[in-house]
């Protein structure tokens, strides 16, 4: 070694310095950048909405919550909201239970047709059961007519039935995947030891799926309180929060009250997806490690057999009927009424110009989306700042939020200068940009979390600064989660109905907020129609989604649960 | 070895297994008698968990009857047979405590409460788990998770017990431990068990019997001695430890003294037939590493002596192992004791002595 004095010491202009420190700070400030964009398009707008509920024109009160909470009618909507969420949980996760059981542990014959049926309604926007119970039970219903039945379809039973039929995958695909994973040996261990099937469900099976039924559980409730479509078409003169929230604010222009119902629903919400994060941390059973053993089919013993499958396959039926009721719906003038076969609700030049303009601001949601949420999972998983759980956080709970809320908040947050965006289509777009983050920046956590480090640190061993490293190296290894967040945030923000129904402005129809209005004012025929379309373009994006699932390994359907609320 | 004269406690009688068009169980016939313990063993694939399973009442088979204590079973689910078993993974519930484990299947036969505290403490001393009744599964370690498994299984006094592989998710000091104590355990209850392993040196260290099986068919019954010595196959004798094979050729057999000459590759042996063998039949020998003896000097016994070269030689510490040239053929021989001789270098010459008693298996 020569004497350090002898070395040459460069130095560092201005603009080599700002070079190093880009190349050093990057991260950092692309992640407040993208924490910035989180405060404005999903805290702010919440904000807003809490802001409005407290405020009046002295200053800070809390009249419109009294009034909430003395008012019956307001009062009621959130008990009745509350006691739907339970309903709807506890059918659900029955039915949800019978169907994996059958599927898992059931004949061989069965497996296949019922997880093809549970798994249907993924492909639909819920309020396609709403429509196709009207078909059946409506006023002019094929059921109402020809039984003569005098039961209301419109009230409470009527939205349990649309929203257990809409929900049961999201409580199956998490209920089916526990129980797959259980170990066999288990239950033949009770099984060997004396115990009969239900005994072996009852202290064995149940208890060690408490977890996972626990977590689908409370994600059914969040989905089904937080569920505007079939609550609004279906609730009639029932009052629930989403629905009284629109129209509170499109019906009476009344946004203080709007707010506190908002407000109100938010808070069950943002209390369950606490729990739920918590959950997911939680303890699970351990079981020690030996080969897997197959679940070999058993003998299901007729007590546990008939039962299971008279209510899988009711359910199965249900979904199976409902999706031939709107189908059918879409070629006939008025099914049940006038059974002509036609093409003018395909052809319906309204419809197929709500579906252009849907897919248009899909599209623009689905680049944006991807495209923050890859960089999300990037900052989240390789910057070195405090508070990146915080960030990943905020980006993960878009689907704890109810689709109303943040619809009445972007009203709030972006109808005046300098962020106006109202009547525009950029508003439809980035609400769902926000709402859906969560699956773009999931598939992109998991993807970077198999790449290892070294490769990048390699790029720039090799020469490369942070952007080349970037752009050479992650943004291609990360393509599989850029594309599945692409075609996630696409197909929920085609169907979903909630936020936009706010946001829509006149001239410019949705197709999800065109279904909506139809249905509400009994056009089915031209509501299905729509929905059918909606259902083709899903399906398309399913099979892509499923090949990338496929050649990637990264599984989107089981965060499909949080579809379009 | 097989007990005598009373009725065998388990029967199989010609047991069929298909999985779809493959064909996992071909026939499987067997009797075990009370109180034995017999291991199936076999490389995996066998058939050996299937069989398992299949007395357990877990798997159906196809064709066949499984006869317990004088009785059919087969038409029995789990529940209603006096088998238990043990799973190779433990299967213990994790929601519950030691003792909630072990008095599972008391509580369904409805046992009296006081009844089933008495017995769980007995089977708790039984498997020495004193004291552990209250503590959770996953507060455990494997080796007493293994025996919280056992006394689960033994709770209420089976007839036959399963054990699936039930030592090896143990380390190896751990599974010498347990596999004499499960040994022991099972003499004193003289409990009827099947023990199901892939390791040949457990199956020998444990049994009465051993059951060697490969696809689906039984190989070979037969106590560990006779299973080593006397295998009936070149598939057992390579599956229970090395083997040198030499293929010969029956040359001369005299009737008195019994003895039968084959000329192999490396020379004449003599050999002490164990059965008929006529002139001329193709025959394989079987010799055992350890069986062979060297020496530098050439040894003055009535048995094989042939001369050889060291090719490689390798100490191992609790015997050398080494490679011997005879006459192109390479042996391996091992030796326990070199301390008379020393050690032997690459290339030296030595002489082999194999003795006369040598197993002699007939090529069909």
């Amino acid at each position: 070694m020569a004497e350090a004095g002898s070395f040459h010491v460069p130095r560092f202009g201005v603009r080599e310095r700002v070079k190093a420190f880009l190349n050093a700070e990057l991260v950092n400030i692309l992640a407040a950048i993208l924490f910035l964009l989180l405060v404005i398009f999903l805290l702010y707008p919440i904000l807003a909405v809490l802001i409005k509920s407290i405020k009046d024109p002295e200053g800070l009160t809390l009249s419109y919550y009294v009034k909430f909470f003395t008012k019956g009618y307001y009062f009621r909507s959130l008990t009745n909201t509350l006691l739907l969420g339970l309903i709807n949980t506890v059918v659900c996760l029955i039915t949800a239970f019978c169907l994996a059981y059958l599927t898992t542990r059931g004949p061989l014959l069965l497996r296949k047709p019922l997880k093809l049926v549970a798994m249907m309604p993924l492909i639909a926007p819920p309020y396609l059961f709403a429509i196709s119970l009207i078909i059946l039970f409506g006023h002019n219903g094929i059921m109402t007519k020809a039984f003569g039945i005098k039961w209301s379809l419109y009230g409470f039973t009527g939205v349990v039935i649309a929203q257990t039929l809409a929900f049961i995958p999201l409580a199956y695909l998490m209920i089916e995947n526990t129980l797959r994973s259980l170990n066999p040996n288990l239950e033949e261990s009770a099984y060997d030891l004396g115990a009969s099937e239900i005994r072996i469900i009852r202290t064995i099976t149940i208890p060690l799926l408490a977890p996972g039924i626990l977590k689908a559980g409370l994600l059914v409730f969040v989905m089904t309180i937080a569920e505007f479509g079939n609550a609004a078409i279906l609730g009639g003169r029932t009052p629930f929060l989403a629905p009284d929230t629109y129209t509170m604010i499109i019906g009476e222009a009344d946004f203080e009250m709007g707010s506190v119902l908002s407000v109100i629903l938010i808070i069950p919400c943002i209390i369950i997806f606490f729990l739920h994060n918590y959950m997911l941390t939680g303890k699970k059973f351990t079981t020690i490690g030996g080969k897997p053993v197959a679940s070999e089919p058993r003998k299901m013993t007729p007590l546990v057999k008939i039962p299971f499958i008279l209510i899988s396959g009711t359910v199965g039926m249900a979904i199976v009927v409902s999706f031939g009721m709107v189908l059918l719906a879409s070629f006939t003038r008025i099914l049940g009424v006038n059974n002509e076969l036609v093409l003018t609700h395909i052809l319906n030049f309204d419809s197929n110009l709500a579906i252009y303009n849907s897919i248009k601001v899909s599209l623009i949601a689905a680049f944006i989306g991807a495209m923050v949420g890859t960089l999300l999972a990037y900052v989240i998983v390789r910057g070195k700042f405090f508070g990146r759980s915080f960030i990943e956080m905020i980006s993960l709970s878009g689907f704890a939020l109810p689709g109303t809320v943040i619809g009445i908040g972007y009203l709030l947050a972006f109808n005046a200068p300098p962020l106006k965006l109202t009547g525009g289509i950029m508003i439809l777009a980035l609400n769902s940009v926000f709402r859906f983050l969560a699956v773009g920046v999931e598939a992109g956590i998991s993807k970077l979390h198999q790449i290892n480090i070294e490769i990048e640190e390699a790029s720039a061993d090799l020469g490369a600064n942070f952007m080349a490293t970037f752009y050479k190296i992650v943004l291609p290894l990360m393509f599989p989660a850029f594309i599945a967040g692409f075609i996630y945030t696409f197909m929920t923000t085609l169907v979903s109905l909630s936020a936009v129904v706010f946001l829509v402005s006149p001239g410019f129809e949705l197709a999800a907020v065109r279904i909506f209005d139809r249905a509400v004012y009994g056009e089915i025929g031209n509501a299905s129609a729509t929905t059918m379309k909606l259902v083709v373009i899903v399906i398309f994006c399913m099979v892509i989604l499923n090949y990338i699932t496929k050649k990637t390994g990264f599984d989107v359907s089981q965060k499909k649960g949080s579809v379009a609320v | 070895m097989s007990s005598n004269h009373s009725v065998p406690m388990l029967m199989l009688r010609d047991i069929h297994k298909f999985y779809d068009h493959l064909e996992v169980l071909k026939g499987i016939s067997l009797d075990v008698p009370k109180g034995e313990l017999v291991t199936f063993v076999g490389p995996s694939g066998c058939g050996k968990t299937t069989l398992l399973r299949v007395i357990g009442g877990f798997t159906p088979f196809d064709s066949g009857e499984v006869i317990l204590d004088g009785l059919r079973i087969d038409h029995l689910p789990p529940n209603l047979r006096d088998t238990r078993i043990c799973f190779q993974n433990y299967a213990l519930f994790p929601h519950m405590t030691v003792a909630e484990n072990i008095s599972y299947g008391l509580k369904i036969k409805k046992w009296k409460k006081n009844r089933v505290e008495e017995r769980v403490e007995e089977l708790l001393k039984l498997v020495k788990l004193e004291g552990l009744g209250g503590r959770m599964i996953d507060k455990l370690s494997g080796g007493q998770q293994q025996r919280v498994a056992v006394a689960r299984a033994l709770s209420l006094e089976p007839k036959v017990l399963l054990l699936d592989e039930p030592l090896s998710n143990l380390d190896a000091n751990l599974r010498l431990t347990m596999r004499g104590e499960i040994r022991k355990l099972q003499e004193r209850l003289k409990i009827t068990t099947i023990f199901v392993t892939h390791d040949q040196f457990e199956a020998m260290s444990i049994s009465d019997r051993i059951v060697v099986m490969k696809e689906g068919v039984i190989q070979q019954i037969g106590s560990p001695i006779e299973i080593y010595e006397r295998p009936d196959n070149e598939f057992i004798a390579s599956f229970v430890g090395y083997v040198n094979f030499l293929d010969g050729v029956v040359e001369r057999v005299d009737i008195r003294p019994d003895m039968a000459t084959a000329s192999t590759p490396i020379g004449r042996i003599d050999f002490v037939p164990e059965r008929n063998f006529n002139v001329g039949d193709k025959v394989k020998l079987v010799i055992r590493p350890e069986t062979i003896n060297i020496s530098r000097s050439e040894p003055t016994t009535g048995d094989n002596v042939l001369q050889g070269e060291v090719e490689i030689g390798m100490y191992v510490g609790s015997l050398t192992k080494y490679t011997v040239q005879v006459k192109g053929e390479r042996m391996i021989i091992d030796q326990a004791n070199p301390r008379e001789t020393g050690i032997f270098k690459e290339n030296e010459k030595l002489y082999l002595t194999i003795p006369k008693n040598i197993h002699v298996l007939r090529k069909d």
